[in-house]
């Protein structure tokens, strides 16, 4: 790349890889200092909170918003609706790179990292994170394989390999599919096992059903958002006659997810903890408001789904109170036992509140997945047909 | 060797004094930091009017549970359930995920947030002290209790104890024993006076907490492959459609789209 001296395009290309590589090299030094001195010294989770942050917004947001890849994928090859192609490349880069984050913040979050791989060896057939472990492993190899093509066939005899994995594509696209099921809704299942902790509100034995059926909606809103957004920045086409038709399946979805979480309140006699559970109530219904309501209405009607900046706007409003749902399910809703008194020092700490370091670590990750996403749609054609050419002019 | 068929404690709140022997006794047997502990004495305070005062304690570690929560969740298998009591955690597999703490409705797993990756941080919580209790020694700190409040012998047995002391004394005891039945029944019975929420004991279910999770884990392999099936019986009649439709097949379509 040469070099750019006028300052809009200066602005244009150089400023934001920039903050991104700052806020890398800061996540980076927080890291180092947690390997070395312990997870204690820059995070605030405690006895009473092993899991803080990190698992809310790296793990359970991080696979949520990666949804949207075996969206298309099943969309374009298993129901073969061709029309939506050129959202599938864009998608399946989303969510490599989301699982890819995934990965790395746990590196951080685990007391042994260097042991990761141990989910593969020791299985405890019960254990709802080992399901987990392992459909995530599983699922970013054929992430990698459904996206290597778009790297391959730039290069003279690699495309030979692409255009092989082309013709067998069927079967990982069936095999992400089945483990992108699994394990959107093994999220859910993870907190099965703490009824005594978390909120009646939100725990039900179909948490995963429920957690399933919102990755559906979040994935729809991601693919608008990361649609919306590279156009801006790349500054190419938008599809928005595609965007629109996924925009029109969302209060489908969400009316739906709404039934069978109401529905399930009502079976099981708790309808009246939605009023009297004071914060969590409020809590509950913010979810519901943000994540369910707005973005059912606001989609429902068609200006709003023709035009760019309305679809943005519906996207962030239904991604920010679905992340409010994971954030609940797994941290805000969850009570650990803390009536007890003359605690020896190592107990005392039963509130938590996520540190600027433990914040750092998870923005520094985050940022390093829009930089790759970034210079993997400038380098190679994740975007396709007219958007090809477009990004052909920033270089 | 000892004839005992299923090691357990039973805890008298009543009679604890909140001396914190144990947790000396503890340390010192299992060679713990002074900074950490695996047993811990447990309460309310001070409650009740002057000159109605009183102040309850309890003694909390491992509950040895007969349908161990922390066993369920580990993903890799670190937890053993002998089936004569003690639950055990193996360092060698964990990789430190801690969802053990998170899936323990007691926390009582207990996680090294002080040491890096170089020393290793590992869960660390009660043993029930296999190298006394198999050698006909009874666990630390059921031995170095001055009250008797801690005692420790074959679970049977120390049930039928505990229903014979609220038998004799119906006005001191509430009429249950904490742990005959929660989470499926643990090796930690608990005698009291007061509420066992007072004691920071969580209210459970007579079955285990571990039961749903465990019921939705045996259906994934046969849901991923049902699920699979479908998913190939769906793209097989899409493609047979498509080819119906516009008498091409799925190669040329791809060729045509690209």
């Amino acid at each position: 790349m040469k070099l750019n001296i006028t300052l809009p395009k200066f602005l244009r290309i150089g400023t934001l890889p920039i903050v991104l590589i700052v806020l890398m090299g800061i996540a980076f030094v927080v890291a180092m200092i947690r390997y070395i001195f312990g997870i204690g010294a820059i995070s605030d989770l405690s006895y009473s909170y092993p899991w803080g942050f990190w698992i809310s917004f790296d793990l359970f947001t991080g696979v949520v918003i990666s949804s949207g890849g075996f969206i298309m994928a099943g969309t374009v090859y298993i129901l073969r609706i061709k029309e939506f192609q050129p959202l599938l490349r864009p998608s399946v880069l989303t969510a490599f790179l989301g699982y890819i984050m995934v990965a790395v913040a746990l590196l951080v979050d685990l007391g042994h990292p260097e042991r990761i791989w141990y989910m593969m060896i020791h299985w405890n057939h019960t254990s709802v994170l080992l399901e987990i472990g392992i459909c995530v492993m599983s699922y970013l190899t054929v992430l990698a394989i459904e996206f290597a093509p778009v790297v391959l066939e730039r290069f003279p005899v690699l495309h030979k390999i692409a255009h092989l994995i082309h013709k067998f594509i069927m079967p990982f696209v069936i095999l992400g599919v089945v483990l992108s099921t699994l394990h959107q809704s093994s999220l859910g299942s993870l907190l099965l096992i703490q009824p005594a902790k978390l909120h009646p509100l939100w725990w039900t034995p179909i948490l995963p059903i429920l957690f399933f059926t919102s990755a559906l909606a979040v994935g729809l809103g991601m693919i608008i958002f990361e649609s919306s957004l590279s156009s801006r920045y790349f500054k190419r086409g938008l599809e928005t006659h595609l965007l629109a038709k996924l925009a029109k399946a969302i209060p489908v979805i969400l009316v739906i997810y709404a039934l069978i979480k109401f529905g399930e309140l009502a079976v099981a006699g708790e309808l009246d903890l939605l009023f009297t559970s004071g914060s969590m109530s409020i809590l509950f219904w913010v979810e519901i408001l943000i994540g369910v309501v707005a973005p059912s209405i606001w989609f429902a009607f068609k200006q709003n789904r023709t035009n760019p900046n309305r679809l943005l706007t519906g996207a962030i409003v239904l991604l920010l109170g679905m992340i409010l749902n994971r954030f609940n399910v797994s941290w805000f809703a969850v009570k650990h036992p803390d009536p007890l008194y003359y605690l020896p020092t190592f107990m005392s700490n039963v509130k938590y509140f996520p540190t600027l370091p433990e914040v750092s670590v998870s923005i520094g990750i985050f940022s390093a997945g829009i930089l790759a996403f970034g210079l993997l749609a400038k380098y190679f054609p994740v975007f396709e047909d007219e958007n090809r050419a477009a990004a052909h002019v920033g270089d | 060797m000892t004839d005992i068929k299923h090691h357990a404690y039973l805890f008298d709140a009543t009679r604890c004094i909140d001396c914190r022997a144990c947790m000396v006794a503890c340390s010192v047997e299992n060679n713990i930091p002074m900074d950490k502990t695996r047993i811990w004495v447990a309460g309310l305070g001070i409650q009740g009017e002057f000159p109605d005062l009183h102040r309850s304690s309890m003694v909390y570690h491992c509950m040895h549970c007969d349908h161990p929560d922390c066993m369920s969740a580990c993903p890799v298998g670190a937890y053993t359930k002998a089936p004569d009591g003690p639950v055990s955690y193996n360092p060698d597999v964990c990789i430190g995920c801690r969802y053990c703490m998170n899936a323990c409705p007691f926390g009582v797993p207990h996680f090294d947030y002080d040491k890096g990756i170089i020393e290793g941080a590992f869960i660390d919580k009660c043993t029930f002290c296999p190298q006394r209790i198999y050698n006909g020694q009874e666990p630390a700190c059921v031995q170095t209790c001055p009250t008797d409040a801690l005692e420790y012998g074959n679970r049977d047995e120390l049930l039928k104890k505990a229903h014979e002391r609220i038998a004799a004394h119906p006005d001191r005891y509430i009429d249950h024993v904490y742990g005959e039945f929660e989470n499926g029944g643990t090796s930690y019975l608990i005698l009291s006076h007061v509420p066992f929420s007072e004691l920071g004991l969580p209210n459970l279910p007579e079955t285990p907490v571990n039961e749903v999770s465990e019921k939705v884990m045996e259906m994934t392999i046969p849901f991923a492959l049902g699920w699979g099936a479908v998913l190939t019986a769906v793209s097989a009649g899409v493609a047979m459609y498509d080819k119906k439709k516009n008498g091409k097949t799925a190669e040329e379509q791809a060729e045509e789209s690209k």
